[in-house]
């Protein structure tokens, strides 16, 4: 083993080109193997995520929605807006039947404030009614949300002091939520009350046009409802768009299809995406080999003249093939883990689907594939060529070269 | 140790199917004689490489055998016919062999290095080098050589192992008249000492050197 690693470091030596090619090779296979592999898992976990915060069975906002601001644009793409169902289209939610339970939540979108180059969505629920929120953010803050603090989402950040400004007025950040991969990572949560006090606050700081004839005591921007056992969610849904003037109800399972619409479709083009690249660097691989392997036979024929068993030579090869393709495989991974985020989120955003990054562990494991499955094709490469070569008798080869 | 062929053949296919057949060796049954050089002469194509190939364990006979201490050498594992070539067997073979990944010292010890003697082989290596008129060449990587000076290295290389067969296929191929003196002055030094030295040449200068020569003509090898 030592007489084949040294023949395979001075092969290396001697050949740096050879060597940085397939390098190159392998960089560009362990690159593809865990971006892709990275992104898709983002994106199933963005979706997971997505799928078990949304809760509800019908989401229902103003008619005036339609086209911009919409829950899946606030939600997936953190496009905000300022749209209200006023209170007596609330009440009229009450006398349609299904209606398990329902909880609103009150949108207010903020001016460039202290704490964000951008506007930020600010969300008001009500903690008593909410089952949308709160099982999302129990993970975490602990206990409730008081009248003044804000949750921020992980995109936000804040000052040391703990406190951010909105319309004049400052309120204590009570927590930092995780992150979702959504345009929830750039929004502010908090209860009734608080927003209430924001969108007083707003309409005397800013006199927004939006807000003027709103009332924040009574009206919502989104009822969340959860359908009783036993009645179809379609039907409930269209109930309420007949029977409720000026609000559009969506069963949110037409919006998680929609997204796992999207999602199959993007993983189904990163996973073709990969898989050519894959086919693309074994055939390549392959090429190299085979043509390496023919420049390289009177190589092998005049170490086995020096007495060089199959094993040996098998081994030579096998060894700089390893070293070779460890070192590209780790530079592609490397390249990787620095691009990967940026990547993953950047795409996410164009497709408009929720990415949430994968786990440290995932990461590790997912490092390890794209470590050794590069290591594994090229060795298998190698190992093929080399036993073809051995395979002939040394007598053989030296008739070809001579 | 004693190197022989009996009946050794050696057929060969042309194109495709079995029906286009030669033989390249027929029938041979020699022996190589401890402490002598045998030479063998005769024209291209004539068998004389695919003969010396078959001796070297390179190249298995398709009929008889080639016997090494009256062991069938075709008969030992990769392993056993690999390790028996390094330690006992000192091969030059046609043309240039020189490893471009190493220098002519490296070269040289390659068959040493192998199996873990480089250390007690390092001043032979030297002595070898000298001998044949190329030490200044010690760390000179092979591919900035000159043909005859690949060739006095290859010579080196075979010898390093003090082997106890020495099997070499035109060694003075590309060298002039005294390179050609040094080559064959060391091959002979070694078969003095009792080494059984074969060589396959067209050079008419390396008769004088032979205790006994060959002739090989359209695979049948004829003593003269």
């Amino acid at each position: 083993m030592r007489f084949s690693l040294g023949m395979a470091f001075r092969n290396i030596r001697r050949r740096p080109a050879r060597a940085v090619f397939m390098c190159m090779i392998v960089v560009f296979l362990s690159f593809a193997l865990l971006t892709g592999g990275y992104l898709l898992i983002s994106l199933q976990n963005g979706l997971e995520g997505y799928r078990a915060r949304l809760g509800a069975d019908i989401v229902v906002v103003p008619s005036s929605a339609q086209g911009h601001g919409t829950v899946d644009e606030i939600l997936l793409q953190g496009i905000t807006g300022n749209y209200y169902i006023p209170s007596a289209g609330l009440n009229k939610l009450e006398s349609i039947e299904g209606i398990e339970e329902k909880t609103e939540q009150f949108y207010l979108t903020s001016a460039k404030a202290s704490c964000c180059s951008a506007r930020v969505q600010m969300i008001g629920f009500d903690p008593k009614t909410d089952f949308t929120v709160m099982p999302w953010i129990s993970g975490s803050v602990d206990g409730n949300i008081g009248d003044g603090d804000i949750l921020i989402g992980a995109d936000i950040a804040y000052p040391a002091d703990g406190y951010l400004r909105f319309y004049g007025d400052s309120y204590r950040v009570a927590g930092q939520l995780d992150r979702t991969g959504t345009g929830l990572d750039n929004a502010v949560f908090t209860n009734r009350s608080t927003i209430r006090k924001m969108a007083d606050s707003a309409k005397v700081t800013l006199e927004r046009e939006a807000l003027k004839g709103i009332d924040p005591e009574n009206d919502a921007s989104c009822v969340l409802i959860r359908v009783k056992d036993g009645y179809d969610i379609s039907a409930v849904a269209d109930d309420i768009n007949i029977h409720v003037a000026g609000v559009r109800a969506t069963a949110s399972g037409d919006l998680i299809a929609s997204v796992s619409g999207g999602f199959r479709g993007a993983s189904a083009a990163i996973g073709v995406v990969v898989s050519g690249i894959l086919v693309i660097a074994v055939m390549i691989m392959a090429m190299v080999f085979v043509l390496m392997m023919n420049e390289r036979k009177k190589e092998f024929a005049v170490l086995r003249v020096a007495g060089a068993s199959r094993r040996i030579l098998v081994l030579t090869m096998a060894a700089e093939t390893a070293i070779v393709s460890i070192v590209g495989a780790v530079l592609g991974v490397l390249v990787s883990l620095l691009l990967t985020s940026p990547i993953s989120e950047g795409i996410s955003s164009q497709l408009s689907l929720p990415c949430m990054l994968s786990d440290t562990v995932t990461v590790i494991l997912l490092s390890v594939c794209a470590l050794a499955a590069p290591l594994a094709v090229s060795e298998a490469a190698a190992l093929i060529s080399a036993l073809r070569i051995v395979g002939n008798e040394t007598g053989m080869l030296l008739k070809e070269d001579a | 140790m004693k190197l022989k062929t009996e009946n050794a053949g050696r057929m060969y296919f042309r194109g495709s199917g079995n029906k286009n057949y030669f033989y390249a060796v027929k029938a041979a049954d020699f022996s190589l004689e401890e402490g002598c050089i045998t030479v063998i002469t005769g024209s291209s194509g004539s068998g004389k490489t695919t003969f010396i190939n078959m001796l070297s364990g390179l190249l298995a006979p398709s009929e008889g055998r080639v016997l090494v201490d009256e062991r069938d050498m075709y008969s030992l594992t990769d392993k056993e016919r690999s390790l028996l070539r390094n330690r006992s067997f000192g091969i030059i073979p046609q043309g240039q062999t020189g490893l471009q990944c190493l220098t002519v010292s490296e070269n040289v010890l390659l068959p040493a290095v192998m199996y873990g003697r480089a250390d007690e082989k390092k001043h032979q290596a030297k002595e070898l080098l000298e001998k044949t008129g190329i030490a200044e060449l010690w760390n000179i990587y092979s591919n900035e050589l000159s043909g005859g000076e690949l060739r006095r290295m290859s010579v080196a290389r075979a010898l390093i192992n003090d082997p106890a067969v020495i099997i070499a296929d035109e060694p003075t191929g590309d060298l002039d008249g005294e390179a050609t003196s040094l080559v064959m002055e060391l091959l002979s030094e070694r078969a003095k000492n009792g080494a059984s030295v074969l060589i396959v040449t067209h050079d008419s200068e390396v008769l004088p050197y032979a205790d006994r020569v060959f002739s090989m003509e359209k695979g049948v090898l004829k003593k003269i």
